[in-house]
């Protein structure tokens, strides 16, 4: 009897945060598909909605995640779901891997030093500058380069998803301004930029664009975790 | 014979089954995490799965049927996973003030300057032909 109870408080937390985030999620959802303003997207409501939740019921963000945190663990997945859309492009990314290399390289290293230059310019302490660094790549990775060059990961994923959700409304404005005819280029400037929100956008701009941002937002996370260490020492060579 | 129809209707039921895919994929990311702890690799499991999965259906052994559902549902709902991370700004309360615009100036300039660069690059590399064996884009 004793155990049971035990098990009830401890599923309770789990399936009540879980029911209101996806909840929340669903009705945010909705709420975009009836009024598709950039502010409205899912991805800022959502959590916003929580954030009041948690808050007046006075819990904290440890009761939260312990409820909700291991919906975060569905990215893995999520990430293996990529392998469908890049195997059926598998000719277009036969023929173009140079251009998307280049084109990965380049965004990357603007990623880097953009973020690095305006973090030191306004002051910003430097775990606060290497939590800032990895934020253009999906969580995951993001979270592993963060700790490998001695940022916060918890505050690299907050930034993370605050680049996926300005950068998918970004995209649009991008695209709209910038002369970019080829798919390759829209998809590869959303997953390089955006990762998964970005991709997210993509597929529903169109296949061709889904499947380049998948793929070039896996390859761009592995990059970074490969350059990492090479990473740390330049930032710490700039810092002098 | 039995047993070959029986594994036909198993077929047909994993092609039209979206939970049983879904399944499946968690199961290339379990089997991922699982080589990433034994062998100390410094990758996300979920990206050795997806090697895995790839390899598969490379060499034929996975048709892209048998996942293309539940990847697709995995797709178009990924932004849910992505929702609890954001609520650890509850920990960072010092981000309500200037500091928070300052880094929402960092991370709007940043991606702005990231789209430009790659959007650019590519699409300059495409028109002049680079490894597109010096075609012109197909993808106008």
């Amino acid at each position: 009897m004793d155990s049971l109870l035990h098990w009830t408080e401890q599923l309770l937390p789990v399936a009540g945060w879980t029911a209101l985030t996806v909840g929340f999620y669903l009705l945010a959802k909705r709420v975009y598909r009836r009024w598709s303003r950039w502010w409205l997207m899912p991805l800022a409501v959502a959590p916003a909605l929580l954030m009041i939740a948690v808050l007046a019921l006075h819990e904290s963000y440890r009761d939260y995640i312990r409820g909700a945190g291991w919906l975060m663990l569905m990215l893995g997945p999520a990430t293996v779901a990529f392998a469908v859309p890049i195997y059926e492009q598998r000719a277009l990314i036969r023929r173009y891997w140079p251009v998307l290399l280049v084109g990965m390289v380049a965004g990357s290293a603007t990623a880097v030093a953009v973020s690095w230059g305006l973090a030191s310019l306004f002051g910003l302490d430097e775990s606060l500058r290497l939590s800032l660094l990895p934020r253009s790549i999906s969580t995951p990775f993001a979270m592993e380069v963060s700790a490998d060059i001695g940022g916060l990961p918890d505050l690299t994923a907050v930034f993370v998803v605050m680049t996926g959700v300005l950068g998918a409304a970004l995209g649009d404005v991008v695209l709209a301004w910038l002369p970019v005819r080829s798919a390759l280029a829209r998809g590869a400037l959303l997953g390089v930029a955006a990762h998964g929100a970005g991709t997210a956008r993509a597929h529903q701009i169109g296949p061709v664009e889904g499947s380049v941002a998948g793929l070039v937002m896996v390859l761009v996370g592995l990059l970074n975790v490969c350059l990492a260490p090479l990473l740390v020492s330049a930032a710490r060579l700039a810092a002098g | 014979m039995t047993a070959h129809a029986l594994a036909r209707q198993l077929r047909i039921a994993l092609r039209r089954s979206r939970l049983v895919q879904i399944g499946l994929l968690v199961g290339f990311w379990l089997a991922g995490e699982a080589v990433v702890r034994l062998t100390g690799l410094p990758l996300p499991g979920g990206l050795v799965g997806m090697a895995a999965a790839l390899a598969l259906l490379g060499s034929g052994l996975v048709r892209a049927g048998t996942l293309r559902r539940g990847a697709n549902w995995f797709l178009a709902e990924m932004l849910l996973f992505f929702v609890p991370a954001v609520l650890a700004v509850l920990n960072h309360r010092e981000f309500l003030g200037l500091l928070g615009l300052q880094i929402l100036l960092i991370i709007v300039l940043g991606t702005l300057a990231v789209m430009a660069v790659t959007a650019l690059t590519v699409e300059l590399c495409c028109r002049w032909g680079i490894g597109g064996h010096g075609q012109p884009s197909a993808l106008d």
